[in-house]
Parts: structure tokens; sequence; C-alpha cells
């Protein structure tokens, strides 16, 4: 699969690539790369407006990425954003705003990236709502104290998986309890829909945000998948052109679809890449290759065990292939340049999951995250290339 | 550029490297040439903010030179801050602020150190010059 993706065969300080980031952004195969340069070169055109030709082959290849993305994860309504963080901020705005009064409670987790925590601090501070976050104990959700902490919750927001950890947390027993509460459920999959196929309806939650570049998709583009009970709840936040149905100079009428939350000229050529990288994915059977990818990062944890290094990724079976680890005594960012320096890419610091650090008494991490073109010459390159930091630090 | 001889010489040092781990090896060596702030005086105002690694750097003027106590818990880190402080420390303030951070990148640092969000060369150098301006203004 690797030669699908030209970046990997490039060098970094006169090595090849090995590209162990993919928690924060996965590399591109040579079908999105071109679908977009395509798109330029012959079809850019503004979408949803002029009658031309290039402005209905740009709404058609834009639309396709909503098509798709519907399809696949079997959701009625799809909402582009420019990425999970938008996705989720957009609840907040479109549905807390209207739908959360004084003293309601939000339930999160200690386990939520920042972009799963601010914007619900931003709106108790407008709202004066409750926010109850729900601990994490040796890696893993307080399942006791979730339960505890539904009393009274209108709205629960959770990670599917954690982008430090790679755990899978149980969104199924999540899910099934806020609803027996009446609690509307909002899904963090940023770094769920890389490794596993989800089924939206079936899953039963309300709200569910994800990025294309986390799976072989272009940056700056994502999705907010709501169930429909929701998306009747919601109200537009951000004005603009292509959100509206008429404009008069005394008032405004809105488009009844996802349109209606996506004022402006959207991310036309993004839209086009991240069809491409679906069409691409669709081809992939992501059991076989997480079951893959989760051995082989089975293996570096023995390594990494082997060598003293702190390991708090439990990779049990369903979670995703990412090892986050620390070493007694080197600090992470050294660790991480001098793995650089042999062109190896891992990520350092804190991963914007500030409140997990604090609970894991760390404030940072070495985390490798493996993903589709990875294989076991990626993970010995590593283990080499560790034990030549060790070697050198010693 | 003409450098002062303790400049000069680390630039000389960086230029032989070829293989970058070597050269991140040797920026490490350099943090031993830090005058160590010790963890007691690490404060809010002394701490350069960062994503990445704690480092603090605290710069006093004594008899009209300039002195830098810094620490930082990367070591490759606390090696920039030794640098900077062989290429500041016993001269005077305004020597310090006539200084401008190329000299890194002659030696070829700057460019081999992806910058993270803070804790770069050039913010900690910022740092060093801005603490000498207010003193002496």
């Amino acid at each position: 699969m690797k030669q699908d993706f030209p970046i990997l065969s490039r060098k970094v300080n006169g090595k090849t690539l090995v590209y162990l980031d993919n928690a924060a952004t996965t590399q591109k195969p040579n079908c999105v790369i071109d679908s977009m340069s395509q798109f330029y070169s012959l079809s850019n055109a503004n979408v949803h407006r002029a009658v031309h030709t290039l402005a209905g082959e740009a709404t058609e290849g834009y639309e396709a990425c909503r098509k798709l993305l519907k399809l696949r994860y079997n959701a009625s309504r799809a909402v582009i954003t420019s990425g999970t963080t938008e996705a989720i901020n957009l609840v907040a705005r479109s549905w807390g705003e209207f739908n959360l009064q004084s003293g309601d409670v939000v339930v999160l987790t200690e386990m939520e990236h920042h972009s799963d925590i601010v914007p619900w601090q931003m709106l108790a501070e407008r709202k004066a709502i409750e926010l109850r976050y729900v601990p994490v104990i040796d890696g893993k959700l307080d399942m006791d104290a979730f339960d505890v902490a539904l009393d009274g919750a209108k709205l629960v927001c959770v990670v599917h998986t954690s982008n430090v950890l790679g755990i899978r947390n149980p969104v199924e027993d999540i899910i099934s309890s806020a609803k027996n509460v009446g609690a509307r459920v909002l899904l963090d999959a940023a770094q769920a829909v890389p490794h596993e196929m989800i089924d939206f309806r079936e899953l039963g939650a309300d709200f569910m945000a994800f990025s294309a570049h986390k799976m072989c998709g272009p940056t700056g583009i994502g999705a907010l998948l709501v169930s429909d009970d929701a998306f009747d709840e919601m109200e537009p936040f951000m004005g603009g052109g292509d959100m509206i149905e008429t404009v008069t100079l005394q008032g405004s009428t809105y488009q009844s679809n996802e349109h209606k939350f996506e004022a402006g000229t959207p991310r036309i050529a993004e839209g086009v890449g991240w069809a491409a990288a679906l069409e691409w994915i669709s081809q992939i059977d992501l059991e076989s290759h997480h079951k893959r990818l989760l051995a082989i990062a089975s293996d570096v944890k023995n390594e990494l065990v082997a060598r003293g290094m702190t390991v708090y990724s439990s990779l049990g079976p369903q979670d995703a292939a990412v090892i986050s680890f620390n070493h007694p005594t080197i600090h992470p960012e050294d660790f991480a340049r001098l793995l650089d320096a042999q062109g190896i890419a891992v990520r350092t610091g804190h991963h914007c999951a500030q409140p997990l650090m604090e609970k894991l008494g760390v404030s940072g991490t070495i985390r490798a995250s493996f993903y589709l073109y990875n294989d076991v010459s990626d993970a010995e390159a590593l283990i080499t290339g560790i034990d030549k930091v060790l070697e050198a630090m010693s | 550029m003409t450098w002062s001889a303790p400049i000069q010489e680390i630039i000389d040092e960086f230029q032989d490297i070829d293989e970058q781990f070597e050269r991140l090896q040797v920026l490490m060596d350099f943090s031993d040439e830090v005058e160590v702030l010790p963890v007691e005086e690490w404060t809010e105002v002394n701490l350069v903010k960062g994503c990445q690694s704690i480092a603090h750097i605290e710069v006093e003027i004594a008899d009209g030179t300039v002195w830098m106590k810094a620490a930082a818990d990367a070591k490759i880190v606390q090696g920039l801050q030794g640098i900077l402080s062989i290429a500041v420390n016993g001269s005077t303030p305004e020597q310090v602020l006539s200084l401008t951070p190329e000299f890194a990148e002659e030696a070829g640092i700057l460019n081999s150190l992806t910058p993270s969000r803070s804790n770069g060369f050039r913010t900690m150098f910022d740092i060093v010059q801005n603490n000498v301006r207010r003193t002496i203004e």
C-alpha cells in the first residue's frame, strides 16, 4: 500500500520517512491528491449557485462527499464542517445554545480532547450550565461514576476512541444509559472512523463529529452527523450566503437541509478530495487492518516495556493502534527530536488533552500511532531508532 | 558577518557536522554550559511559555555585564540555552541588544530544529533581549 502514498518515499534527515504520527493526521494517497489537483485544473467553480457547466461539476463533486458520508455511516443528516472541532462547536452553538438552560447538566469525561471541553466551558459561561466530568481510572472511564453523573443530564459528550491512549470507550453502553435518562449524545469520533466502521443510526447517538484528514482525506474538512430528532432542534448560528432561502431587508428565511449550517462558500476542493478518500477507504478491509496494526503495536509495546518505558496504552482488542509512552529520564521532546533525526515521525506533548495528562501524572507523552500503510518494517525502524536514542543518552 | 570569538567557535563546531543525530547530540552537550537556575527560583515570570518542555530564563545585569541563568527539563532546550549563555554572558547590554539570532542559523541550529509552538531558540533569544532592554530602560 505504501506505493499509493508518495510522501512515504521521501527522505527526512537522509533517512526514508517512517511516519507514525497518524493520530495527528494521516498521509494522502495519490487518488486524493490527484482528485483535488484535477478539480482545480478542470472543474473549479463555486457550488449551489450558477448554472454553468463548471458550477454543476463543482456542486456534484462537493455533494458527492455528503452522499458518500451518509451512505458509509448510515446517516440522514451530514453537515460539512471544517473538521471535528468546528463540528463540536456547531453542536454547542446550534443545539446547546437553544436547548440548554441555566442549571442543565452536560456530562463530559476527563479523556476528552480540548475540542470537546473548551466549547462546553464557553457555553457554560454563557448559559450557566453545569459540566460534570467522568473520571478516568487506570486509563479507562469510570462507568460507575458515569452512571451517577447522568442524573439529570441533558447532553453527554464523549470521545469514542482516545487520541492519547487509543482506548475505545464502551460507547454502546454510554449511549444506551444516556438515552434512558433522555439525554442527547455527542460522539467525538475523530479517532474512531479511521479504524472502524460505524453505523450511526444503529449506534443511536445524536451527533457524531469527525475529520477527513485522519482517514487519508484532506485537512480543513470534517462532518457532523446528526439524528433527525436532534437536527430539528438545531438553529443556525452563522449567517450568510448559501444557508438562506430568501433574504429581504426585513428578515431572512433559512434552508431546511444541512446547508443552513454551512454559510458561505464551502470547502469544495476538500469535499472532492474527501469523496476520493471515502471511495478509496471503502475498498479497504478496516477490520483486518485493525487487527494487523494492533498486533504490530502490541509487539512494539512489549519492546518498550522491556526497555523500561512506561506505556499508557492498554491496546485492548477494540482499541486503536496508538501507543503513548515515556522513558523514566529522557524528556519526550528530546526523544522525539532524536527519532526525527532518524526520519521517524512521532508526536510528543500533551496531545491537546491536558486534563488526561494531569490524571496520568505527566506533562506529556511520546505517541506512536499506526495506520493502514504502516507495517512491521515501520515498527522495527521505531525500535531500532529508540535503541539508538537510548544508547546515545546512556 | 563577524561574530565574537565564542560565537564563531559554536558556528564552526556545528558547521562540521553532517548528521542531524550527531548535531542534536552536540547540542545537548551545550546544556552543561548553562548556569542552572535552581528549581526554587522557577517562577511564572521567568517561565518560557510553551507546549512541549518546561524552560526558565533569568537575566541579570551586574557591573555592566549581562548574565543569564536558565534551566529546562528537555536537554535539547537546555542545550539551546547553553549556546545562548555563551553568546550573551559577560557581554555589555549594548552588545546583547545588537546581537541577532542569525548566528544560530549560520551554525545550522535553527534550520535543523523543527520549531515547536514555543521554546524555540528565537523565543528564548527574544526573552533575553527584552529582559536586558527592560532593565536598562
